[in-house]
């Protein structure tokens, strides 16, 4: 019962500190960005600031936006916190678990993609509803991945939960004795975070010309605590997606070794992605759609290994 | 049993009645109304008791010896009941105001008693227990449905949309007649529970032959060309009737005749399973592409069957090797969609309906802006929108996730089943994907931003009886999501008696029954975690707005401020680029005047979505059939002569044959 207790409470504390620690995660990739291009980049805790900034404004709203534009921040953030209870935070049982969670929470991520599309069309801008039809376009194609990993790491530990894939004696990891074609794994859902979480190649976080964007061009019209709620979702959504990868590369440790090597993992994530943007040019459009199909190719090429195995 | 034809008497015989008052129209539709509502409430009534009866009730009815009519109510009928009644009653309530023109009384009449008839056919179709009463009520259905279309008669697209549906339903029927002569010819019974003994390559060619009559009624892809067509012509209340419920019928022979054979080939499964799939991701494919509401709507309600066959498809794979919980969550799958879709697709044809009425169009791209002028019909569509993308946490949710759950019941199965189980997850995945594309550019272009033409400016609200009934479905499909096990009952009770006949015994009802309580607890927790977590941020955001400033201005576009409603996004260019990645499958086709001259005339621009199964049908069935028979034209002179000719010469040559036979 204790036992039990503590698991919980651990849970919980996990839970609180991740969402506190996103946007200076996110910001690690702002500061890599601007260190490879040789400039000091804005402070550590930039998040921090543009949250509270954001906070203590009001909003301009747009004559054209009914309710719908008020609600889509409301569900965006709501939809992000309740993930991160489903995720298995440093290979810890996450605080809610049950056979098929993953499909409630990819469902849930769905809900909220409906809102943020049908906000921005909302506006009635042109800018919005081109980023719009992008998003409904590259989201379709990450979820055939998705769906095909959720499948491969069914048969490999015959669970369907997150919590149930990442921990215990059959977790899943690239350090089983299928690790090699589960790299494979890692590398596609790289490509998903990057596609779902619109960063560089597939979308430019920093551009102001609109044409070229996808998700902020779509939140162009949110202001104030409103864009606060955006901005914070779309931080813990990059979290989700890049714990889930730290999760599948670290071995099954010990929990107090694991909080630390959870940490550098994560931070060589953002990393990573701060690279990748650095070194990559963003893709043309045409181009998007064939980069998020390599990691449905990489997926699904590891489910025939797996089989054959 | 006394309820269920006391029902069917009221729906088939008061709307009839009420014609004969026709000079009052208004009495003569309230008793018509009044009449299909209470017919409805009492086949609920039954149903209920059926559902909890343990004992299958039958009645059988010999006339001189020659047509004996049998009728029987089991579990698996009284589901599909249970669909009929409540989707009939919300279309009568509906209908109330939506066929209210004056001058067209007695056709509005009309077309209430016929509605009142293909509801007691379809109830009649899922309780016939042998052949004959199942396809007389199958024929009349066709017939009254077909009657329903042609209400507008007056315009040459429904009269054309009225004849290809006509050409379907009865080309689907002579398959049907096969499947059953053949059927009744080895077993020698007119039963429609005999077939269990047949040899294995027998069953599978009976199943064949009915699959097709049966799928040209259900709306599978390729044989689902009428469905585009009938959808968008009839009104919409008979719509969302005929899509919601009617090409259910299809599905339920389907079901019926897989209980009757009880097959254990595989083959069955996997041929479901892969026309699912197709329909499945080319009906939402289709949708996307079109620029009619009721015309998108329709190419859902193709996708929409191809989710349920996946479901069925899962549950047959899962009968045939043994799999009890695959088979028995992919059947409750199956069979939730079938009444989930029902409510959903009926709610969206009544808002296209009250579209219609309130703009004058269905044209998406004409519309815009109707949120805020149609507010209870713009938030039930809203409501019926994020159902039929299967999210959370509304009803559409449900029925996927227990599909999916049979889904992920694959790990034991051969590399090839799972593989094809594997296509079936990441198609419900594909096809929810692009569902969220199709409907956001729905909500997007028709409910939001700003009124594009003079007629979307000045939309009205929907009528009271039309809202009631709208009100009614979004209602039921929040209450279904939040609470799944209301209705996952009876769809359990449905999804046992599938499993009857088969080889492997079924899973203990306990267990059943613990899966299934397990499933929707799930998914409860899953709403009530996302309402709940709504709430709270909806609650943090007014503190975060206390005493803010707020104000309103228009749209920032890059400093532009005299933004017309005219460069807003339309929903053809939202749906180009996916369009685009489908091309073979979907080919779009473009019709271009472009301005020309030192005085350019109008130009004119047009784009459509060819259907492939369309082209094709037309190009290489129709056209060469039509080319064939021309060239046999000469037989038909015209004139008596010639063809007592015929017949004189037709007699010598059979009496002949028949000298050489001996």
């Amino acid at each position: 019962m204790a036992l039990e207790v503590m698991r919980v409470l651990t849970s919980i504390l996990l839970c609180i500190l991740s969402i506190a620690i996103t946007p200076l995660l996110s910001a690690i990739i702002t500061k890599t960005k601007a260190f490879l291009v040789g400039k000091q980049g804005p402070p550590l805790l930039i998040n921090y600031y543009t949250l509270v900034k954001l906070l203590k404004k009001g909003s301009v709203y747009s004559e054209s936006t009914t309710f719908v534009f008020r609600t889509m921040p409301v569900i965006s953030l709501a939809v992000s916190v309740i993930a991160i209870l489903f995720l298995p935070i440093a290979k810890a049982p996450s605080l809610i678990s049950f056979s098929g969670d993953v499909i409630l929470v990819l469902y849930l991520f769905g809900i909220a993609r409906f809102f943020l599309i049908i906000a921005a069309l909302d506006t009635a801008s042109p800018f919005e509803g081109m980023g719009a039809a992008r998003e409904a376009y590259f989201s379709f194609l990450c979820e055939a991945t998705l769906f095909t990993v959720l499948m491969l790491f069914y048969k490999l530990n015959g669970t369907l939960s997150l919590t149930g894939y990442f921990t215990g004696t059959d977790a899943i990891n690239i350090w089983r004795p299928e690790g090699a074609i589960l790299i494979l794994i890692a590398i596609a859902l790289f490509i998903v975070l990057l596609a779902e979480n619109s960063r560089v190649p597939v979308d430019d976080p920093a551009t102001h010309l609109e044409l070229t964007m996808i998700h902020e061009v779509m939140i162009l019209d949110h202001s104030g605590p409103d864009l606060a709620f955006i901005e914070m979702g779309s931080w813990l959504k990059l979290f989700f997606y890049a714990t889930l990868i730290a999760d599948l590369l670290l071995p099954n440790l010990s929990p107090i070794m694991a909080i630390p090597a959870f940490l550098a993992t994560l931070t060589a994530i953002y990393l990573s992605a701060g690279i990748v943007e650095s070194i990559t040019a963003r893709f043309r459009m045409k181009l998007v759609p064939k980069f998020i199909l390599t990691s449905f190719a990489l997926a699904f090429f590891a489910v025939i290994l797996v089989l054959e195995m | 049993m006394q309820t269920i034809f006391l029902s069917i008497l009221l729906l088939s015989t008061v709307p009839v009645a009420a014609i004969a008052f026709y000079k009052q129209p208004d009495t003569a539709k309230k008793l018509g109304t009044a009449g299909i509502l209470l017919g409805c409430i009492m086949g609920l009534w039954s149903v209920w008791h059926t559902l909890n009866a343990e004992t299958i009730q039958s009645i059988t009815w010999n006339w001189q010896h020659i047509l004996i009519f049998s009728i029987s109510i089991d579990r698996l009928s009284a589901f599909f009941l249970l669909t009929i009644f409540l989707i009939t009653a919300a279309s009568a309530v509906y209908g109330f105001h939506y066929l209210n023109e004056t001058e067209k009384r007695l056709r509005t009449l009309i077309n209430q008693a016929l509605l009142g008839i293909l509801a007691s056919a379809m109830a009649l179709v899922v309780i016939a227990h042998d052949m004959i009463t199942f396809l007389l009520a199958w024929e009349l259905m066709s017939i009254s449905s077909c009657f329903l279309v042609v209400y507008d008669y007056e315009q040459k697209e429904t009269r054309h949309a009225a004849y290809i549906y006509f050409i379907f339903t009865q080309a689907g029927a002579l398959f049907i007649f096969a499947a059953f002569a053949l059927l009744h010819s080895l077993t020698g019974s007119f039963s429609l529970t005999s077939g269990a003994t047949l040899p294995e390559s027998t069953k599978l060619l009976v199943f064949l032959l009915a699959f097709i009559g049966f799928a040209s009624k259900a709306g599978v892809f390729p044989l689902h060309i009428w469905l585009p067509h009938a959808h968008p012509a009839a009104p919409s209340h008979v719509s969302a009737i005929m899509s919601g419920v009617m090409i259910k019928m299809g599905i339920y022979g389907i079901l019926r005749l897989y209980v009757a054979m009880g097959p254990n080939s595989i083959v069955f499964g996997r041929t479901i399973l892969g026309f699912g799939i197709v329909s499945g991701i080319l009906g939402v494919l289709y949708a996307m592409g079109q620029h009619n509401l009721k015309r998108l709507l329709a190419y859902h309600s193709i996708e929409n069957i191809g989710i349920i066959l996946i479901g069925i498809g899962l549950g047959m794979t899962g009968a045939s090797l043994g799999n009890q919980t695959m088979a028995f969550l992919g059947f409750t799958g199956g069979l939730m969609h079938v009444l989930n879709h029902a409510i959903f697709k009926a709610l969206l044809f009544m808002g296209a309906g009250s579209v219609s009425h309130g703009a004058g169009t269905l044209a998406i791209d004409r519309l815009g802006g109707l949120m805020k002028r149609m507010r209870i019909t713009g938030i039930t569509f809203l409501v019926g929108s994020i159902a039929i993308c299967g999210l959370p946490p509304l009803n559409g949710f449900v029925s996927e996730f227990f599909i999916y759950n049979a889904a992920f019941q694959s790990r034991t199965l051969s590399d090839t089943d799972f593989l094809l189980t594997l296509l079936a997850v990441i198609s419900l995945a594909v096809i929810g994907g692009l569902a969220v594309g199709c409907f956001t550019k729905v909500i997007g272009i028709v409910f939001l931003g700003e009124p594009r033409t003079p007629n979307a400016r000045h939309a009205h609200e929907a009528s009271p009886s039309m809202r009631y009934a709208m009100q009614f479905l979004a209602t039921l499909c929040l209450a279904i999501g939040f609470l799944p096990t209301i209705f996952a009952r009876p769809a359990l009770l449905a999804a046992n008696s599938l499993a009857t006949g088969l080889k492997t015994q079924p899973i203990t009802a306990l267990l059943q029954y613990q899966t299934m309580m397990k499933t929707s607890l799930y998914i409860s927790w899953g709403a009530v975690l996302f309402a709940l977590s709504c709430a709270l941020f909806w609650w943090l955001r007014t503190l975060a707005y206390k005493n803010k400033p707020l104000s309103f201005t228009c749209t920032w576009g890059c400093g532009y401020t005299k933004a017309s409603a005219r460069i807003q996004y339309t929903g053809s260019s939202f749906a180009a680029s996916i369009l685009e990645f489908f091309r073979p499958f979907a080919p779009v086709h473009e019709e271009i005047r472009e301005p020309a001259g030192v005085f350019p005339t109008k130009a004119r621009y047009h784009s459509f979505i060819s259907d492939i199964a369309e082209t094709f049908a037309v190009q290489r069935i129709a056209i060469p059939t039509v080319r064939f028979m021309r060239s046999l034209r000469w037989i038909q002179q015209g004139s008596l002569q010639v063809y007592i000719g015929y017949i004189v010469l037709a007699i010598l040559i059979l009496l002949v044959a028949t000298w050489l036979w001996r």
